[in-house]
């Protein structure tokens, strides 16, 4: 309402008269409180669909030189009347609609000054100022803190602002990334987004880590053609920037995908030792073959009556070694690409160009998975560990993607070696990139080293409680968010960039698209006006 | 406990009389019959409804004199939008027979042409309620300037005033009759009574009878010819108990000059489309408006309070002389904090 001594016309006894008007004002779309730390502010009751206010929205908030962004936490109906007049039966014919509204709860993101700089708000805004929804000029800073890596638009609610890509720091991939989404929330179009944009980064020179993901499902490799799912290979213009093996013959085949082949000297008795649970007899015999057998022979020795003998020699009983062997013998068969060659010199070389590196196990067991990703994961880290000595500065950093990742990254686990990276990778300039549904299942001390997070959508509440408890931005407040994204959205938080960013992951299809029509040279990241959504 | 009988007889009684078990009593004693009960057809009109409304709280009170801040106003309506607010009066009135009368008389005679007000000195108490209505009233004079013929204007109150007013309304009544504007007052409270042997709340009762009759309707009755004292004669005027929606239990007493008796049905109508909100359900909410607007919160009497306090401060009283002038002994017997 606003108030206004009235210019009278004469009127009868005007001099005793001193008539105050209260006209109707722009009582909504104000801040009304409350601190620094939650701003409230009023929106009108009814809204069309199209100017309704959603959780997660952010509205800017122009006071003086400042502007203020703050993003929505709640909406809450509320109104200028005391006590619970509104829950008895009287329908819903309000007729004061500046006395009624809703109030919406927002957190403050910090502020922007003149000079287009982002701080965090040490103070708040002046009571009444005028709260807009933000758009693309408000948002343009962020344009400046972007990393390299695009993997979609920022999202105002629901809205796109596609002047403002959200791409992501290489810089920051060592300090490893986890992609959080519960299934069919978009985990896979993530990781096939992100991997294009590091192709393409590649082909460019431009590249400064290599990306190594190893696919059970066959699905990065081709797509699935019978969905119209595209898959790498399907990005031809930046073809160069992907190197493919694969443990499937057929696919294999192909040109520009090798078959995958791990040499029996790159396994060691602790790959087969995470395959198994074992006794403390026969853990024992397995720390041991690396003191009796030869460690480049090993495999072919053990299972040589000559070397069962050596083992028994040694004091450990013939049922224990025959477990070993017996053990040993069911991977070798099951494991078909354990041959005299090896692909792994290769794949580390193509990781060290910086290339992406896609490992293709269709139709593998989860067990073999895992044996197959300990190898190459711990080829890796002790190749980067021995460049880290030799000073081999020319080769980029690593990232390992771990589908499933509370697998081995979970409290407990005998997986240590992938702990280990976590915890000591980033020495090496090598990252992981743990995806996974249950993020509750990870180890909360691991967790706490991930700096990039790409949350897409969890239903669990202990999931989310997980991941706000380790993360390095406060995500506590955008639980209710986080709950309601919806396939595809996501909240991106990651170094460099100030705070928590709602994102629209682009679907890989539509990217595919433009980065095959994109002039090459051309900047993604200022490009804009592209539509991620076929309509 | 000795009342807990007494309670029990109070209750016996309440219900005996109080509650209806039928309508033939209060038919026969008060000469109300059931084709009395008008329905009322909710009709939607262009012109503005103006609602107008006082109020009033004590800030200090030395037996002798009291002083008290009053608001007089009025709100705007145009069918279901809020227009604007207008105040008329808000300010510190000292109640002061020897003081105020040229206060009184100056606003009588400026706004009515009226001359002269006898104040007696019983009449200290109701000193500060005559002068809000006296603002009311001005404020209602202030509504005839604006408003056009077929506009309504609402008092919040009854027009069967004290004596000493009456003089102002029926200025009142001439102009609004001169400009073609409707005036009605209505009551949210009445001490309309009916009853023989026992004083019955003739409104309540009127209420369950209209709504047990036009169920789910609108309606009005008047109380031409009834055998309720509503100060008919003399005031120039008639009353009615209206229900303004049928959704609503609630009735009002609802005060008319004479010369709307023949459309009192239209405009009736035409305030019953307006008296639906969910904000407050069964009364125009013109007057709903105008109640929130112009009212003094406790939190605002306080604040003049303490105003007031520093200023005699500044003054050079003390505390205790403030104490002594400002404090009501209720206070120390029940422990308040305050002065």
């Amino acid at each position: 309402m606003a108030t206004t001594q009235e210019e009278n016309q004469p009127r009868m006894g005007e001099n005793l008269l001193n008539r105050r008007v209260i006209v109707k004002g722009d009582t909504t779309y104000k801040i009304v409180s409350k601190s620094v730390t939650e701003y409230h502010f009023t929106v009108p009751f009814v809204l069309p669909d199209e100017e309704r206010v959603e959780v997660g929205q952010i509205f800017s908030i122009k006071d003086q030189g400042l502007t203020f962004l703050a993003r929505v936490l709640n909406i809450e109906h509320s109104s200028n009347y005391d006590g619970h007049w509104d829950t008895t039966m009287n329908g819903t014919q309000f007729f004061d609609s500046d006395q009624i509204f809703n109030r919406v709860i927002a957190e403050p993101l910090g502020c922007i000054n003149k000079r287009l700089e982002f701080k965090k708000s040490r103070t708040l805004p002046t009571k009444f100022a005028t709260v807009v929804r933000a758009e693309k000029e408000e948002f343009k800073f962020l344009s400046q803190v972007m990393g390299d890596i695009e993997v979609g638009y920022l999202r105002n609610g629901s809205r796109l602002v596609e002047e403002i890509p959200v791409a992501l720091h290489s810089e920051a991939m060592d300090h490893h990334m986890g992609v959080f989404a519960t299934t069919g929330m978009g985990k896979s179009n993530f990781m096939k987004v992100f991997a294009a944009s590091c192709m393409r980064l590649f082909a460019r020179g431009e590249s400064k880590f290599g990306l190594l993901i190893v696919d059970p499902h066959g699905e990065y490799l081709k797509g699935k053609s019978k969905d119209l799912v595209k898959g790498l290979t399907h990005l031809k213009r930046y073809r160069e920037g992907l190197a493919c093996y694969s443990t499937n013959r057929q696919n294999a085949s192909d040109p520009g995908v090798e078959e995958l082949a791990i040499s029996e000297s790159e396994i060691l008795p602790e790959d087969i030792a995470l395959l198994y649970d074992w006794s403390p007899p026969q853990r024992d015999a397995l720390e041991a073959i690396s003191r009796i057998l030869d460690p480049a022979n090993w495999l072919e020795e053990i299972q040589s009556p000559e070397g069962m003998a050596r083992m028994m020699q040694e004091g450990f009983k013939d049922s224990t070694v025959m477990v070993l062997v017996r053990r040993i013998k069911n991977e070798l068969g099951r494991n078909q690409y354990i041959r005299k060659r090896s692909s792994l010199a290769n794949i580390l070389a193509n990781l060290q160009k910086g290339k992406v590196v896609l490992v293709d196990i269709p139709r593998m067991s989860d067990r073999s998975e895992l044996f197959l990703l300990s190898v190459i994961s711990r080829y890796i880290l002790d190749e980067y560990k021995k460049d880290e000595k030799e000073g081999q500065e020319s080769r980029k950093n690593c990232l390992i993607t771990i589908e499933e990742a509370q697998r081995v990254l979970g409290a407990g686990s005998n997986t240590a070696r992938f702990e280990s990276i976590a915890r000591e990778g980033r020495k090496f300039g090598v990252g992981l990139c743990a995806v996974t549904q249950q993020p509750k299942l990870i180890d909360k001390q691991l967790l706490s080293q991930f700096n990039t997070l790409v949350v897409m959508g969890l239903g669990d509440r202990n999931d989310r409680m997980q991941l706000e408890e380790s993360a390095k931005q406060d995500l506590s407040s955008m639980d209710i968010e986080i709950q309601t994204l919806e396939k595809g959205e996501a909240v991106v938080s990651t170094l460099n960039i100030p705070f928590p960013v709602p994102a629209r992951i682009h679907r890989y299809e539509d990217y595919l698209r433009r980065l095959e029509t994109e002039d090459k040279q051309e900047s993604l990241i200022t490009r804009g006006g592209f539509k991620p959504f076929l309509d | 406990m000795e009342y807990e009988s007494r309670l029990s007889l109070v209750a016996e009684m309440i219900r005996d009389h109080i509650s209806l078990d039928g309508i033939d009593r209060y038919l026969a004693e008060t000469g109300v019959q059931e084709s009395d009960f008008v329905l009322v057809e909710p009709c939607e009109f262009a012109g503005e409804i103006f609602a107008v409304d006082g109020s009033n709280v004590s800030i200090c009170n030395w037996s002798t004199a009291n002083v008290n801040l009053i608001r007089a106003g009025y709100a705007v309506y145009r069918g279901r939008v809020w227009r604007r607010t207008v105040i008329t009066f808000d300010d510190v009135f000292v109640a002061d027979t020897k003081l105020c009368r040229n206060m009184f008389d100056l606003y009588l005679e400026q706004f009515f042409g009226l001359k002269g007000v006898d104040l007696k000195e019983s009449d200290l108490d109701r000193l500060s309620s005559y002068y809000r209505e006296l603002q009311e009233y001005v404020a209602i004079n202030e509504t005839l300037g604006e408003a056009h013929a077929g506009d309504i204007i609402l008092y919040d109150g009854s027009f069967d005033v004290f004596e000493l007013l009456r003089g102002a309304l029926a200025v009142i009544f001439a102009r609004a009759r001169e400009l073609g504007i409707a005036l009605l007052a209505v009551a949210k409270s009445s001490t309309l009574f009916w009853g023989e042997e026992i004083t019955l709340p003739f409104v309540q009762h009127t209420s369950t009878i209209g709504s047990g009759l036009l169920p789910g309707a609108a309606w009005y009755l008047s109380l031409k010819d009834k055998k309720v004292d509503a100060g008919q004669g003399r005031w120039n005027g008639q009353t009615y108990i209206v229900r303004f929606c049928g959704e609503s239990e609630h009735a009002f007493r609802v005060d008319a000059p004479t010369y709307l008796q023949g459309e009192m049905g239209s405009i009736l109508g035409k305030l019953a489309a307006y008296s639906c909100s969910s904000e407050c359900l069964g009364y125009p909410h013109a007057l709903f408006r105008a109640h929130r607007d112009i009212r003094i919160t406790e939190q605002e009497g306080a604040a003049v309070r303490n105003k007031l306090r520093g200023e005699l401060l500044e003054r050079g009283m003390t505390h205790l002389e403030i104490r002594m002038l400002m404090q009501d002994f209720h206070d120390i017997l029940e422990m308040r904090s305050g002065f």
